[in-house]
Order: C-alpha cells, then sequence, then structure tokens
C-alpha cells in the first residue's frame, strides 16, 4: 500500500475498503470468540488477562481501522470498547455478566454499522450502545481512579449541580431520544421487604422507568447492602423523585453529554483521526497491519474429522474383533500369558475411549455460538413485531457435536420465530390478560447422559388444541372429537404443510417449517417434545444424540437374529407375561404404568420366526398417547456401536438406520425406530428385513 | 427442591431466593449462616454472588455450598478457589445436603 496517485484513488480506496472489511471480519469473528470466552469466566477471581489483552488489541486496531477510512460510528463504539477494556486489563473493574452482555452488544452493532458501510446503507443508531458502553466505563472509573485522561467529564458527578443542568447538546448523531442516565441506590430494609419493596420489585420498576444498564450490589462502609441501578430513561426526574420513601435515592451519572465528550476525544486522538483522511492513510496502514495479532485456533475442515472419527470406528471394530479371539485362545494359551494379553487388550480399550473423547471433543462446540445467533434473531423479530421479548438462554457452555449443531440451526431458528410470532403476545394483548407486558423466550441447553437437551420455551398464549383440531378433521387428518394430547398434537402440526396460519407470516414463514423441524430431529436420531398450556405459553424440547458416529445402543434378539436399538429412543424395558397381553381389534395390547400400551411384534415385522415363550421384553418407545412397545424375544446387552450407514439400496430399508458389527464379525442392523415404528402403525414396512442380513 | 432436601436439618429456616441479587439483598434482611448457591441464575454468575460475599469482610465467613448440574472440574476447582465449602453437582443425595449442611454449619458455630 503505496502512495494513492490522485487519479486512481477511488480504485485505492475501493481497495482499501475491501482490505478494511476483511480486517474487520477477522476481529469481530475474533473478538465474538473471546466475548464467549469471556462470559465463561464471569464471576472468577481472576480472568485470564491474556483474553482481556485480545480483546483489547482487536478493539484498539478496529478502532484504528475505522478511523482511517472515516468510519466515526465503528470508531467511537470500538474506542468504548477499548476503553471497558482497558479498565477491565488495569483492574478497575471486574467483568461481569451485563459487562460482557454490553461488549457482546456492542459488537452487533459495530458489525452492523460496518456492513452498512459496506452495503452503502445509512448506518445504524449508535447512541444508545455508547450509553451503555459509558455507563460500565463511568462505573468503573467512580469506583478507582480515572483510568484515562479522556474520561474527564464522567467524574464530575461531584459538581452535581453542574450535571443536572437541563442544556442538552443537540444534534446527536443518530438522534436518540431524550434518554438521560442515572444511578439509583437501593437500599434494602426488613421493614420494606414485608411491604413488598425489594430488590426484584424495585429492578422491575426501573425497568418500567427505561433500560437498566447495569446492576451491581454494594457494601457499605457499616456493612450494609445497597443495589446500583444505571438507568437510561426518557422519563423526567419528577417520575421517580418520591421513591426516596422506598430507599430508592438517585442522581444523575452524566448529562448526556456524548458529543462534546466525544468531540473532545476524537480532537485529542489526532493521531489517529485526523480530519484530511487521504493523507492519513498511508501512514496508518503500516501500524495497522502489524497490530494483527496472530492467533493459536487452529481451523480444521470437519470432513477431515470425520474422517478420523471413521478411522476411530474401525479400531473400535477390530479392538473387538481382536476380543472375541482373545476368547477363544483362552483355552489354548498358559494362565499368564493369557492374562498379559487381557490386560493389554483392556488398555488398549481404555485409551481407545479416550482417543474417540479426545476427537470427539475437538468435533464439540458450544451451544452457546448458535444461542447467541438466536439472540440477533429475536433482537430483530422484537423491532419487527413492536412485541416487548426479553430472551433468557440457560446452559451455553453445554456441548454438542458441529455437525449437530449445523444441522439444528434452521430447526432452532425456526421454533425461535415460531414463539415470537405465534406464541408471545402483544403487549397490550398481554396487559389484558394481566400478564407482564415483556414476553419470555427461554433457551436452555443441557447434558443428559449421552443426550444434550435444547429447550425453546415461551410464556406466550400456548397452542390452541381446538383449532388444531378443527384444521386437521378440514383436512381429513382426523376424525371425529377426541381431544388431542400433545403428542398427538406435535403430530398434527409436523404433518408437511399444516400450519394453522393461512398465511405464513413474515417471521415464521421464511425458511423451514415445523415439519422440517421434525424431520431434521429425527434424522438426527433425536427427540421433539412438545409441552404446551392454553394461556400459559409452550415449551418445545430436542434431544439430540451428543455425536451421530458411535452411539450406546441396547443390543436385543428377535427371532434368533440381534438387532441393535439407539439407546437414547428406548425409554423403558419392561418384562411382559405372555398372559398379560389383551387382544383389541386385532392390537395387542399390554397395560403399562396406568395406560394402553400397543405391541408391535418385530418378529412378524421382519417375518422371522416367532419364539414362544412365558414371557417377552418390550422396548417402549415414544411417550404419552404415542408409546408403542417393541415386542423382542430378550434384550441381550448394551454396547457401544459404531453406526454405520446403508448406503446400498438393496439393504437400505425404511426401519433400518444402519449396520454395526459387534466384533464377532457379524452385522447387526441398527433400527430407525421413529420410522419403524410409524411404518409399523401403518402396517406398511418391507416384509423380509430378516432375509436381507 | 433443595429446601425440601434441607428439612431434615432441625430448627433451621429458609429462604429462598430466585437470582443473584436477591441473594445478596437476604444477607441484609435477615443473618445468614449458610448459604446453597446455584451457578446459573438470571442475572449474576453464581461465581460473582460468591466472590461478592468473599470480598467484603461482613460475609467472607459465610460458608457457600455451590451447587450446578455441570460436573466438570475446572468449575468446581473455580468454585472451590473462589471459596466455596463444598461443590455439589445435581442431582445429589437430598440426605447428603442435609448432612453437609449441618457440619458446615457446625464448623462455623459462631454466625458470621
Amino acid at each position: 500500500m503505496s502512495d494513492p496517485h490522485p487519479d486512481n484513488g477511488g480504485d485505492f480506496f475501493a481497495q482499501f475498503l475491501d482490505d478494511y472489511f476483511a480486517e474487520c471480519d477477522e476481529h469481530l469473528t475474533l473478538v465474538r470468540r473471546h466475548l464467549l470466552a469471556l462470559e465463561e469466566q464471569v464471576g472468577r477471581p481472576d480472568v485470564d488477562p491474556a483474553l482481556l489483552d485480545e480483546l483489547f488489541r482487536s478493539f484498539h486496531t478496529l478502532k484504528g481501522i475505522s478511523a482511517m477510512v472515516d468510519l466515526s460510528e465503528a470508531e467511537r463504539l470500538a474506542h468504548h470498547m477499548e476503553s471497558y477494556l482497558r479498565a477491565l486489563r488495569q483492574k478497575e473493574a471486574r467483568p461481569g455478566v451485563e459487562g460482557v452482555e454490553t461488549l457482546m452488544a456492542a459488537t452487533t452493532v459495530l458489525e452492523r454499522v460496518i456492513t452498512a458501510r459496506r452495503t452503502g446503507e445509512a448506518p445504524p443508531a449508535i447512541d444508545t450502545t455508547v450509553a451503555r458502553l459509558r455507563a460500565l466505563h463511568s462505573e468503573s472509573a467512580a469506583t478507582a481512579e480515572q483510568p484515562a485522561p479522556l474520561q474527564t467529564a464522567d467524574a464530575s458527578d461531584t459538581d452535581a449541580e453542574h450535571v443536572r443542568s437541563p442544556a442538552r447538546p443537540s444534534g446527536a448523531a443518530g438522534g436518540s431520544e431524550h434518554a438521560r442516565v442515572w444511578r439509583f441506590e437501593f437500599v434494602p430494609t426488613p421493614a420494606l421487604s414485608e411491604r413488598g419493596v425489594n430488590v426484584n420489585s424495585i429492578r422491575a420498576r426501573l425497568q418500567e422507568l427505561g433500560e437498566i444498564l447495569q446492576a451491581t450490589p454494594h457494601v457499605r462502609g457499616d456493612g450494609g447492602i445497597v443495589f446500583e441501578f444505571v438507568v437510561a430513561t426518557g422519563f423526567e426526574e419528577s417520575t421517580f423523585a418520591g421513591w426516596h420513601e422506598d430507599n430508592l435515592t438517585y442522581t444523575p451519572v452524566e448529562e448526556a453529554t456524548a458529543d462534546t465528550t466525544e468531540a473532545a476525544t476524537t480532537n485529542g486522538r489526532a493521531a489517529l483521526s485526523s480530519d484530511t483522511d487521504e493523507d492519513s492513510h498511508p501512514t496508518q496502514a503500516t501500524p495497522a497491519a502489524s497490530m494483527l495479532s496472530p492467533s493459536n485456533v487452529v481451523r480444521v475442515d470437519l470432513a477431515r474429522l470425520d474422517e478420523l472419527m471413521r478411522l476411530i470406528g474401525a479400531l473400535v471394530t477390530s479392538r473387538a474383533r481382536l476380543d472375541e479371539s482373545l476368547k477363544h485362545l483362552k483355552r489354548t494359551v498358559a494362565p499368564a500369558e493369557w492374562r498379559a494379553l487381557q490386560e493389554t487388550s483392556l488398555a488398549m480399550s481404555r485409551q481407545l475411549r479416550d482417543l474417540r473423547e479426545g476427537v470427539m471433543r475437538v468435533r464439540m462446540v458450544q451451544v452457546g455460538e448458535i444461542f447467541e445467533r438466536m439472540r440477533f434473531v429475536v433482537r430483530d423479530l422484537t423491532r419487527e413485531s413492536g412485541k416487548e421479548i426479553r430472551l433468557e438462554l440457560l446452559g451455553q457452555e453445554t456441548e454438542i457435536d458441529k455437525f449437530l449443531v449445523e444441522r439444528m440451526t434452521d430447526p432452532l431458528l425456526h421454533l425461535v420465530r415460531n414463539a415470537v410470532s405465534h406464541g408471545l403476545e402483544t403487549v397490550e394483548e398481554r396487559a389484558a390478560l394481566g400478564k407482564p407486558p415483556e414476553g419470555k423466550i427461554t433457551l436452555r441447553a443441557a447434558t443428559s447422559g449421552d443426550n444434550v437437551l435444547i429447550e425453546i420455551a415461551d410464556d406466550g398464549r400456548g397452542i390452541d388444541a381446538e383449532r388444531v383440531a378443527a384444521r386437521a378433521r378440514e383436512r381429513g387428518l382426523i376424525s371425529g372429537d377426541e381431544r388431542l394430547d400433545e403428542a398427538q398434537l406435535l403430530e398434527l402440526i409436523c404433518a408437511p404443510g399444516f400450519s394453522t396460519r393461512d398465511e405464513a407470516d413474515r417471521a415464521s414463514g421464511r425458511g423451514v417449517g415445523m415439519d422440517v423441524v421434525c424431520s431434521t430431529v429425527e434424522e438426527l436420531g433425536g427427540t421433539l417434545r412438545l409441552a404446551t398450556e392454553k394461556g400459559r405459553g409452550t415449551r418445545f424440547t430436542v434431544g439430540l444424540p451428543l455425536t451421530l458416529a458411535i452411539a450406546e445402543a441396547l443390543i436385543a434378539s428377535v427371532g434368533g437374529q440381534r438387532f441393535a436399538f439407539p439407546q437414547t429412543v428406548v425409554r423403558e424395558v419392561i418384562e411382559v407375561e405372555a398372559s398379560s397381553v389383551r387382544v383389541l381389534e386385532n392390537n395387542e395390547i399390554v397395560s403399562y404404568r396406568g395406560e394402553v400400551l400397543p405391541l408391535v411384534r418385530l418378529a412378524r415385522l421382519f417375518d422371522l420366526e416367532e419364539t414362544t415363550g412365558d414371557s417377552f421384553h418390550v422396548f417402549v418407545i415414544g411417550g404419552g398417547a404415542n408409546a408403542v412397545g417393541l415386542v423382542v424375544d430378550r434384550a441381550v446387552g448394551q454396547r457401544e456401536v459404531v453406526v454405520r450407514g446403508l448406503n446400498d439400496p438393496l439393504v437400505k430399508v425404511a426401519g433400518v438406520a444402519g449396520a454395526t458389527d459387534l466384533g464377532d464379525g457379524r452385522v447387526v442392523l441398527i433400527l430407525d425406530v421413529a420410522a419403524l415404528k410409524h411404518s409399523a402403525l401403518g402396517g406398511r414396512l418391507a416384509a423380509g428385513i430378516g432375509t436381507a442380513i | 427442591m433443595v429446601t425440601a432436601s434441607l428439612r431434615a436439618l432441625p430448627g433451621a429456616s429458609f429462604g429462598e431466593a430466585s437470582s443473584g441479587l436477591e441473594a445478596i439483598e437476604r444477607l441484609a434482611l435477615a443473618p445468614v449462616d449458610l448459604m446453597i448457591l446455584d451457578l446459573n441464575m438470571p442475572d449474576m454468575h453464581g461465581l460473582e454472588v460468591l466472590d461478592f460475599l468473599r470480598r467484603h469482610r461482613a460475609y467472607s465467613r459465610i460458608p457457600v455450598i455451590v451447587l450446578t448440574t455441570r460436573g466438570d472440574e475446572p468449575r468446581r476447582a473455580e468454585a472451590l478457589a473462589a471459596g466455596a465449602a463444598l461443590y455439589l453437582t445435581k442431582p445429589f443425595a437430598p440426605q447428603s445436603l442435609a448432612a453437609q449442611a449441618e457440619a458446615l454449619l457446625k464448623a462455623h458455630p459462631e454466625r458470621a
């Protein structure tokens, strides 16, 4: 990047901008990753300083390069993010949940500012974000010494008269409303608490007032506790002047002096953002380039990890064979030698498991990545729908296979959009129902055994079962007017093309529908459950296996053949006395937990020889009225199996998910229980699976 | 649930808080002998609350049991380093929580 020639300055600048965008991209990616990591460390006594350094460096670079392309909004944002990070690095502030949230929000806005420049659109308003960042920063300035000479205006809250002066600078960029930032302090007492005035009610009250930028507990000199809330509000002081009776006092944090301070700040950094940008570009280019920090993260193509996993799968199978061979050797080899072999084999087995887990860990990403994306989506939808929405994310640190996350992104997006557009009511509707104006959407992830559960819940109107039933009758999907339980309801809304809305609205009509959600989950070997209550809300729970390549399976024998059942879908294994089976309209049923459980005899389904005994085992799959019992002769055991897909069209039939080798060389089919259930109930399963083995 | 499993403790009374700030407020409202802290709370991280306690002399002696659904070792080490007396992973046996709580209360008889 040498001197720009005046005649090709346009080209030069275009090229320069391209470099700028690429570099921004790189830094924003780093920032997001580091913020997620920082979120993980919130609350630790010592946050990894390297992390703060990295973030600081990224913001610093973003600020510098944004100044070079004269993108002042980006520069301002990055500047405030950098300032906060500086305070964190110098331990003048401690990173809290709010701080990280604010940085994340600011990162999104920063990205939008940069994208707007790229697409030639008007940049989004940044004042609220800047105010939030400043609130964080002034907080640290108030509790510690001045972090930087730039922030002198922030320290002026000692001079209350001056700060309280009503004069607002006009023409703030982006034109945000007359929001002022106040610092409220609440001192809880038992007497107040008895009156119902506590930190929760105060917080709710302040939320009504405007946006709570920060909430921090402090201990006073006498050991008493005081809560500090920094609130941006457009309300007049008179609104809350009377609240001191509730031990709630306030002081203005700063008159929204954004502009004046900003002007001073910008001038103070003449070296970075000179007014005449042409000649500043070439001189700035070199230092900016050298600021690029190397990262110690290696990007790996997922396909390579797949290959690695496949190789490990092959090893697992080989070891199982070795184990079988060892059993045969036992009789022919001297006991001492055999024991040595056996020990080596066991050690190998352990190491293999560690290796497998190691590779699996590499494939694992935090659900937080996908959740963060939802946060952005909800923010957009909030604006579009005019509803008030609070998104609660829980268990972001839960890890799941990268492949599964990728596949689940669209279905989860759909569920979240559904929750916003169909689930949550408008502010007015909620008020009429006596609900809090703000609707809540909760995304929760948790690990449960070998499964990851992802829950999408809203506290909206719930699914109207009667409407769904009416529509299903209309379309001939059901007959009669029996009441639908939640599992049936789910099945109906998952039917392809089924929608109770005649016009799919913008939010939920995009991309995929409920049918795709269901089929994706099924395809991934997962489960989908629905819980809904009219007026109270809806909750979808997606259960997914941790990984696809290797699964825990239950092995059962049916008519002399062995089959593997993915353990995640089997709810329970029960033993049934042959004499307790009743026949009802050609269906065999048993009573199970106070309900009726229809039985499906796999031997009959697969055209295998049916063994007759006094009792047999039943694998219960599905829940509620959808539960079905798969009859096997005997549950043989539980194994870790390597799943191999079946691609040969001759053996690829409905009801079979894949095949595995248990180590004795014989191929065992892994049953696709969901498909099996559907076809068994419809009686359409390809016969003769037994002979295909 | 947690409260229910502590009913076995004789002569103890319980308060529940639904958020980190509320938990801290409890300290101001009545003396607290023992705190059982979930890591995942809506407003503050459990370790933030713990850190708050430990940083302030008036509360630094309150024994804290950290409760979480996660069982991974790093968090456990962090919690213990931050001054948690005990780290329990859900699901836990109710009797064990009650017994541990009782032991901690006995070990810290002088109410902080």
